[in-house]
């Protein structure tokens, strides 16, 4: 693509997301955050290496960067203005984003991660060859490679531990590349169970592990083509667009500072990076300080 | 003249030394109709007297496929079910070995024949749902499908290579939705459709 055909297309480049087809026919899975209620205590962290036999690295590993954790709670620290610093914390779960036109997929030299119908990024353990070339270009940061072959050599699932993973989801070994699946083993079951009774997966009949363990119910996880679904309700109150780059809630306010409500709109919804067009199938609900109240 | 020479010397030598490699190395071609391998069970189960002989329904011991993602071995409770009360082969010494088992209270360890890799996911309900039931397909015909003709041999062993690419050449072809539709539907090419 040369320079010239990339501006006079602008409008439609990284726009080639899925949507003819059998796509998002039956199935949008979508997520949202509210970060007004995620006090960063971790149960959704947690939950996730519970549901997804996440191997437990270690402090020495992690500092060396080979951490592994599909669901991460970033820690934003922000003193400025502020009578107490207590208050200055905010946090924001971080997972796979589940991109529309998903950056890791176009690079991937095995076709190891592909998109599916519902709207999901998928990874194909044993198609990956562990090039991290996904990771590399994935702008937040949520492919993890997996540096230690777990089940054997390191024994991190020792006995009795094996007792407890879950025999829905592969025991990754060494050299592949993992990350959030928005708990796909979950997601068939529920489809499956629909489909036995002729009708599709229902509102709160599947849940995340993250959603599921979250005390003060700040994820929403459901399809978005449910009219009925939280999820999509969610979204539509925030008027968030998931084939938008930019959202009602920043269009024409660049005069504002990020993450102020001095327009006197009370949309809060936000998606990391919607610039980068990926179009990310999780949208996050700003948190509301008391500054801008 | 010594060049051609020496080039030919080299060739010949490659050839040998890669078809005498090749032939030791190659394992032989698996197809579809090859036998996979002989799996010993502890008690020699003959599923030609069973599914041929007396035409029991696969899901009659099997009972799981037709409601849960895995068809199941059957328990021991479900072979003395019927053999409780079948008096012509109780001395028989299969069945002898039988009601040893059923007298110990010990499981009989059977053996996994088709034995998917841990990152496939495969559900017998779904395949059941779909040909025996929306089109009513015979129950041999539709467990044979991947099983091969169990009804012909004493145990169970694998007969299709249960491959990715064996899976997806059923799953490209377009087969009727039920019995009576025009209809016709394809299986899932969605990768975390199988894949885990």
């Amino acid at each position: 693509m040369s320079v010239s055909n990339l501006l006079a297309n602008w409008s439609q480049f990284r726009q080639a997301h899925p949507t003819e087809g059998d796509f998002h026919k039956e199935y949008k899975w979508a997520m949202a955050i509210d970060l007004d209620a995620c006090t960063g205590c971790n149960a959704c962290s947690v939950a996730c290496y519970a549901e997804n036999n996440i191997p437990v690295v270690g402090k020495d590993r992690y500092a060396r960067g080979h951490a592994m954790h599909w669901m991460r709670v970033e820690r934003y620290w922000d003193e400025d203005n502020r009578d107490m610093p207590d208050q200055g914390a905010q946090f924001l779960p971080m997972m796979c984003q589940q991109c529309e036109a998903a950056p890791c997929e176009t690079v991937c030299p095995a076709g190891a991660t592909n998109h599916t119908p519902d709207g999901l990024n998928s990874q194909i353990y044993n198609r990956c060859v562990g090039s991290r070339y996904c990771s590399a270009n994935c702008p937040f940061k949520v492919r993890y490679f997996n540096w230690w072959d777990f089940p054997k050599e390191e024994n991190v699932f020792a006995d009795p531990l094996p007792l407890q993973l879950n025999p829905d989801v592969t025991v990754r070994t060494k050299g592949v590349m993992e990350k959030c699946t928005f708990c796909v083993q979950r997601l068939t079951v529920a489809k499956h169970n629909a489909r036995n009774e002729g009708r599709l997966v229902q509102e709160g009949e599947v849940q995340t592990a993250c959603q599921q363990s979250c005390p003060t119910n700040a994820i929403s996880f459901g399809n978005m083509v449910d009219p009925e679904s939280r999820v999509g309700k969610q979204w539509k109150a925030q008027q968030v667009d998931l084939a938008a780059d930019k959202q009602v809630k920043d269009a024409g306010d660049e005069s504002h500072e990020v993450g102020e409500h001095h327009s006197g709109t009370q949309l809060r919804g936000y998606r990391i990076f919607e610039e980068l067009r990926a179009y990310p199938s999780v949208m996050y609900l700003e948190r509301v300080r008391e500054s801008a109240v | 003249m010594r060049h051609i020479l020496r080039l030919s010397i080299l060739l010949i030598g490659l050839f040998a030394s890669s078809a005498s490699f090749s032939a030791d190395t190659l394992p032989p071609v698996n197809t579809a109709d090859d036998l996979g391998p002989q799996v010993d069970q502890p008690i020699e189960f003959p599923h030609n007297r069973h599914a041929k002989d007396m035409g029991i329904n696969c899901m009659y011991c099997h009972t799981y496929a037709r409601r849960a993602p895995v068809a199941g071995i059957p328990p021991l409770q479900k072979c003395m079910g019927c053999h409780n009360g079948i008096e012509s082969v109780k001395d028989k010494p299969r069945i002898k070995e039988l009601f040893k088992h059923w007298e110990e209270k010990k499981p009989i360890a059977w053996k996994k024949v088709h034995d998917l890799p841990d990152y496939v996911r495969f559900n017998h309900e779904r395949h059941v749902k779909r040909f025996i039931v929306q089109q009513d397909k015979p129950v041999q015909e539709v467990c044979g499908y991947c099983h091969g003709d169990v009804k012909e041999g004493t145990v169970a062993r694998r007969q299709k290579p249960l491959s990715m690419g064996w899976c997806v050449s059923c799953h490209e072809k377009a087969h009727p939705t039920d019995k009576t539709a025009q209809a016709t539907a394809q299986g899932p090419n969605d990768c975390w459709q199988c894949h885990k």
